[in-house]
């Protein structure tokens, strides 16, 4: 009765025993051409796009016998909480730990296509620069202004729905996913470029979070400030993929939407008051 | 003022929190790490974070017990005077984490919820969600960019600690810097510190498959002991007995799936090649319920690990052939899983792709915390009872207050610094407060402790100490170009091997990783004999010859990760040795460390901490001594967990220590 | 940085993308759902008992007598002063905000992400069809109509009808065409509105929760719909029209109405 549930993530049994193809986007370098190699990975139980790119390391001949260097990719945890080794694989954006070969390529000869993310530059081959993402916490000042880390007794009282939901906008792990998936952000290669160029839906979350901290909140005028120029909330085109491809499952939408009320109220409390 | 650096290697929890406190200190404060700090390993902390709190104060608990507790879950092995600081100073990390904003659970009226966790019958385990690490962590990045936007912090993210540079005095020697390497550029540099914090975290990756991030190699430890910083108790690893055994690391599953009722079982029939489905009840082995049933599978923590591990490994008697035995949870009702284990089921189906209502999970016992680390010292404080006491019980008025330096003096420069002036361990890295096992979430509070309030002990250092009259900013350039020197001739060495021709099976430096964390898991994990540790360690220097001729399949000059991994590889080998050893030394069972040759806890002998330092050039290069523990507060006292009581699983049940949750 | 910060392009950029935003539901929105009733009367005219008891003549008279009276109105051309101003500013800034975006469907092929990416189709061909709609109707842009037909606002139905259908006398491939393009051009309109006003409660902040932006969707869904239906109705009227029928009965109109024989004669005036 229960096993027409048992295995629902697979749409196919997987076939034991089989090889998958691996068709890598490598780029030895800034400035370098992109290439693609494949290769063939013999696929165990259980294997994750991170096991197999560790077979490849230790493995690093190509489909057609060729010796190449061991492809370069970003990880951490391989538990999807560091965020690091988020990459587009089949066209689209996902960490790559808890990417299962059983369910992407269940038969002999399935190829998986690894891509770098498009939105950051690349290092090499599969590992990206997202600094530009950490450098967006910074603009929309993502903290709490504490006075310092002295014991001073314990932070503001708050009920447990405002908990639950500062924890699960907490949750963003920086991964980039809503980035790579929104039509609005684009790869700026140019640091300059960054405080203009649309600072995508991580970043805006992030300030949300903070404004609804009972310290946090101080900062809030200064947050919106950032917030409504170039680059800011308004360039949001409303796309809403950000939130589909979130891992987390974080409502990203919402606090677009709760940004922009915020901005609203902001903007006209700062024209009529002057402040 | 402003020449005055400290250099803070890793950007997890308590790396962070040193980086927080030495910055508010007025000291520049360079920070290290192989990848950006938000994404340190610290991230994959579940269960919670430990400390005293109102409520529990008014049943009877106090700070004293978690004291005693964490004393009795480490089986006595930890010095017990920085013990009970920490556990003193528990309840104003947790007020602290709150202000910084980390979303901890509330009560319906808003207070910090608190959640019941092993080894304790009160409430004292402070949580945000499952991801308590993630939180704490994501708070202290916070308050750190707050510092580098503000210039008191610069940032050194995927840089590689490569060695610490020191004064060539080797009574008074002294940490003046690090070499590092830029993870993208290779570019290879000297950094001057007055003082370098070591908060580096574990080694899980000398096993090859832990719970532990790929990050966690161990290697940073392993160079600060090869340059002449002491390991102490290496030999003390902790095993979680159920996590879900992965094609590339070992997630971990929490006990309470046992605690609802989940049964442990393999087929009777070695290699039942069936579904578990197909398998009918009487060919299922429920090992544990047989052999103890008593408690059946709710056999303490440490009997699990080992009876799984004894039944796969020496026994062959795995599912599929393999390291792996069924966790059952399908004959429950689903509603009620979903409602008592959500998260974790969720965890199993995501990265198994099996639904774990409705189909056995595969576990198997797996690494996951370095109890053992870099040795450091301490200055007592003024807490001197004159014996020690005995048992501590609930509601036992408290023999101490729980003031500020009642356990070490409060910013004495030499809290938590290795034998090597200037250079301290804090976090994992650092052997100084869990013993012999560590229970679960005190590991989250021992790496805040140390980052906040080991922090205000290298600022006085920085201050007070050697770098005010002597800087390291007025160190001859030589010291660092020469440091420089000699780790771009070790990564030459390695690069130079390319030109050797492609690397077989002998010389492939993922396969030698591959192989030593099979060898060291097999014979320095569960279950030790000194046989067994004496044939690895032999494995080990097999290995370690083979890796003298290793060679590596790149000689790009950007962004190379194969000699970065190649170069950790040669340290992991040098530090799985100096675990092995501990291990063979350690003639006695206590903790985590289970020698079958020597199954009893012998206090006698063995109540001291492993000590190893470095001897290039000496026949043996790791010479061990063993130095007397701290024993002046508590009493060490049998470590029973109520074993005894073998009808009344349910009473004795919460009294088991929660080992690795956290 | 700071200086930056508090530069008045910054304050600027905010300004204009709210004006962006509000331009596009007033005038804009507000004007297409009048006008869409308006030139919806060519088919529901026929409910109008005032206008007699002949069907047709019920609907090119409701037609007509609405834009007689628009015509009639004070201000006229401080309205449609009022209309370009916002129709450029907002096809301007919403053609230069659109091409910061670079739609993905093929690789995140989610309803949402199509309805962004139609909304930049909708504005771009919108653009282009208002230009033509604006140009041969309103100016006299007569040679960019097949057949040549110049509007008259004396005989706005049967004028129209000829400049849709390609000529006085029916149907010819390039009327059909253009009648096409009237379809195709009205309803994406529609869409940019429904979906630009879906999507303004979220730049405003009006609607946070994802119930609450589903909920106002409806609402904007069923609104979007009825000007569609509108929309169709009008373009459908005027496609079918017959030409000759309807110029009598304006014809008859204007004799009523002591329309001088001047303006009569225009509405024949084919060839300016």
């Amino acid at each position: 009765m229960a096993h027409a549930s048992t295995i629902k993530n697979f749409k196919n049994t997987p076939k034991p025993d089989r090889t998958v193809q691996f068709r890598i986007k490598r780029c030895d370098g800034p400035g370098q051409p992109s290439r693609y190699e494949s290769f063939n990975v013999p696929i165990e139980s259980g294997s994750n796009v991170i096991s197999c790119l560790q077979y490849i390391a230790a493995n690093p001949i190509t489909v057609t016998g060729q010796k190449t260097t061991p492809v370069v990719w970003d990880a951490g945890c391989l538990e999807e909480i560091c965020g690091a080794c988020t990459m587009v694989i089949n066209g689209k954006v996902r960490q790559s730990c808890s990417c299962l070969i059983d369910e992407y390529a269940p038969h002999e000869g399935d190829v998986i296509t690894l891509e770098p993310m498009s939105k950051f530059p690349v290092v090499r081959d599969l590992w990206v620069d997202r600094q530009r993402l950490f450098e967006s916490l910074e603009k929309v000042s993502a903290w709490v202004p504490i006075d310092g880390s002295y014991d001073l007794g314990p932070g503001p009282q708050e009920t447990p729905q405002q908990s639950e939901m500062r924890y699960t906008l907490s949750t963003c792990m920086s991964c980039g996913c809503c980035l790579e998936a929104c039509p609005q952000y684009q790869k700026e290669d140019d640091a300059s470029s960054w405080d203009t160029s649309f600072i995508g839906a991580a970043p805006l979350s992030q300030a949300r979070l903070f404004n609804e901290h009972g310290t946090g909140r101080q900062l809030k005028g200064a947050r919106l400030d950032a917030l409504m120029g170039p680059g800011g909330i308004n360039d949001c085109g409303n796309a809403q993929n950000c939130v589909k491809v979130c891992p987390k499952e974080i409502p990203l939408t919402e606090s677009i939407a709760a940004v922009g009320r915020a901005v609203t109220i902001h903007s006209f409390t700062r024209f009529f008051t002057g402040k | 003022m402003a020449d005055k650096r400290v250099i803070i290697v890793g950007g997890g929890l308590a790396g962070l929190a040193a980086a927080i406190r030495i910055a508010e200190a007025g000291l520049a404060v360079d920070l290290f790490s192989m990848v950006p700090v938000k994404r340190s390993h610290s991230v994959c902390a579940q269960g919670g974070i430990n400390a005293c709190n109102e409520v529990a104060r008014q049943q009877g608990y106090s700070e004293y017990q978690h004291f005693d507790e964490t004393l009795y879950g480490g089986d006595y092995l930890a010095d017990q005077a920085p013990v009970l600081e920490m556990t003193n100073f528990a309840p104003k990390v947790i007020d602290l984490l709150d202000r910084m904003g980390v979303p901890f659970n509330r009560t319906a009226e808003g207070f910090r919820d608190l959640r019941l966790f092993g080894g304790s019958l009160f409430k004292r385990t402070h949580f945000s969600g499952a991801t308590t690490g993630q939180q704490l962590l994501y708070a202290l990045d916070e308050q750190v960019r707050k510092l580098a936007v503000q210039g008191k912090i610069n940032k050194y993210e995927f840089w590689e600690f490569l060695w610490p540079i020191c004064t060539e005095d080797t009574d008074d020697k002294r940490c003046i810097g690090i070499t590092a390497q830029d993870m993208r550029t290779m570019q290879i540099r000297s950094f001057r510190g007055d003082a370098v914090v070591m908060a580096t975290g574990g080694c899980g990756l000398v096993f090859g498959k832990s719970t532990n991030s790929i990050i966690c190699t161990g290697g940073a430890a392993s160079r600060c002991y090869q340059a002449g910083a002491w390991y102490a108790n290496p030999e003390m690893i902790q095993v979680h007995p159920t996590a879900i055994p992965g094609a590339d690391k070992c997630r971990l599953m929490s006990e309470s799936a046992r605690g609802e009722g989940g049964r442990v079982w393999v087929p009777r029939k070695k290699g039942d090649a069936r579904q578990a489905r197909d398998i009918p009840e009487n060919e299922r082995w429920y090992f544990l319920e047989e052999k103890y049933p008593g408690y059946g599978n709710l056999v303490p923590r440490d009997i699990a690990t080992r009876e799984i591990f004894d039944l796969c490994v020496n026994q062959d008697m795995g599912v599929d052939g393999q390291n792996q035995v069924y966790l059952d949870l399908t004959h429950m009702d689903p509603g009620y899983l979903t409602r008592k284990l959500g998260g974790i089921l969720e965890i199993y189906e995501k990265f198994v792709g099996v639904d774990p209502r409705f189909e056995p999970m595969k576990i198997f016992p797996a690494v996951h915390y370095s109890m053992g680390g870099m040795w450091t010292q301490y200055t007592p404080g003024s807490y001197e009872p004159s014996s020690p006491h005995g048992m501590h019980n609930p509601f036992d008025t408290s023999p101490v207050d729980s003031d500020i330096g009642k356990g070490m003096a409060l910013g004495a420069p030499n809290n938590m610094q290795t034998n090597i002036k200037g250079l301290y361990a804090f976090g994992e890295v650092n052997f100084a407060y869990h013993g012999a096992t560590r229970l679960g979430a005190n590991a989250l509070l021992s790496c805040i402790f140390d980052g906040l309030y080991n922090g205000v002990s290298v600022a006085n250092y920085v201050n007070d100490c050697e770098p005010s009259k002597n800087p390291a900013a007025q160190f001859d350039q030589n010291i660092y170009d020469a440091a420089v020197k000699q780790e771009q001739a070790k990564a030459q060495k390695l690069l130079n091997s390319v030109s050797d021709g492609p690397a077989d099976d002998a010389t492939n430096p993922y396969k030698i990783g591959y192989e030593l964390g099979v060898e060291i898991t097999s014979a320095s994990t569960v279950v030790k004999t000194g046989k067994g540790l004496s044939a690895c360690l032999d494995k080990i220097h097999a290995l370690n010859d083979r890796y003298q001729n290793v060679r590596l399949g790149d000689a790009a000059s950007w962004t190379n990760q194969t000699l970065s991994y190649t170069r950790a590889i040669g340290d992991m080998l040098v530090l799985a040795e100096v675990i092995v050893k501990g291990g063979i030394l350690r003639e006695e069972s206590r903790g985590s460390h289970y020698r079958l040759d020597f199954p009893d806890r012998n206090d006698e002998k063995f109540l001291k901490t492993t000590v190893v330092s470095y001897q290039p050039g000496s026949d043996d290069p790791h010479q061990v001594t063993f130095r007397d523990v701290d024993t002046r507060f508590v009493k060490p006292r049998p470590r029973t967990y109520g074993k005894t009581d073998t009808k009344n699983a349910e009473s004795t049940k919460s009294d088991q220590p929660e080992t690795a949750t956290a | 940085m700071a200086t930056q910060k508090n530069s008045p392009l910054r304050q600027h950029h905010f300004l204009l993308r709210r004006l962006h935003s509000l331009s596009g539901i007033v005038p804009i929105g507000v004007f297409l759902i009048l006008h869409l009733t308006t030139n919806a009367t060519i088919l529901w005219g026929v409910l109008n008992s005032r206008a007699g008891s002949d069907m047709l003549a019920r609907r090119v008279g409701t037609f007509q007598e609405e834009v007689s009276f628009i015509n009639g109105l004070p201000a006229l051309l401080l309205i449609e002063l009022t209309l370009w101003i916002s129709l450029g500013f907002h096809s301007i800034l919403g053609v230069y905000y659109a091409f910061s975006g670079r739609p993905n469907v093929r690789e995140y092929p989610y309803p949402d992400n199509w309805r962004y990416t139609l909304q930049r189709v909708s504005g771009y061909v919108g653009i282009l069809f208002i230009f033509y709609h604006v140009a041969t109707l309103r100016w006299g842009w007569s040679f960019l109509v097949p057949g040549g037909t110049q509007w008259s606002h004396n005989f706005a139905a049967s004028t129209l009808a000829a400049a849709m259908q390609g000529s006085e006398q029916g149907y010819t491939v390039a009327g059909i065409a253009v009648s096409l393009f009237y379809f195709v051009g009205v309803s994406l309109l529609v869409y940019h509105f429904a979906n630009g006003l879906w999507t303004a409660a979220i730049t405003w902040g009006l609607t946070i929760s994802e119930q609450a932006q589903k909920r106002w969707g409806f609402v904007c869904a069923g609104l979007g719909a009825g000007m569609m239906l509108l929309a169709w109705a009008s373009i459908i009227g005027f496609a079918t029209l017959d030409y000759d029928a309807a110029a009598e009965i304006e014809g008859a109109m204007h004799s009523e109405t002591n329309i001088p024989a001047a303006a009569q004669s225009h509405a024949d005036n084919t060839n300016p």
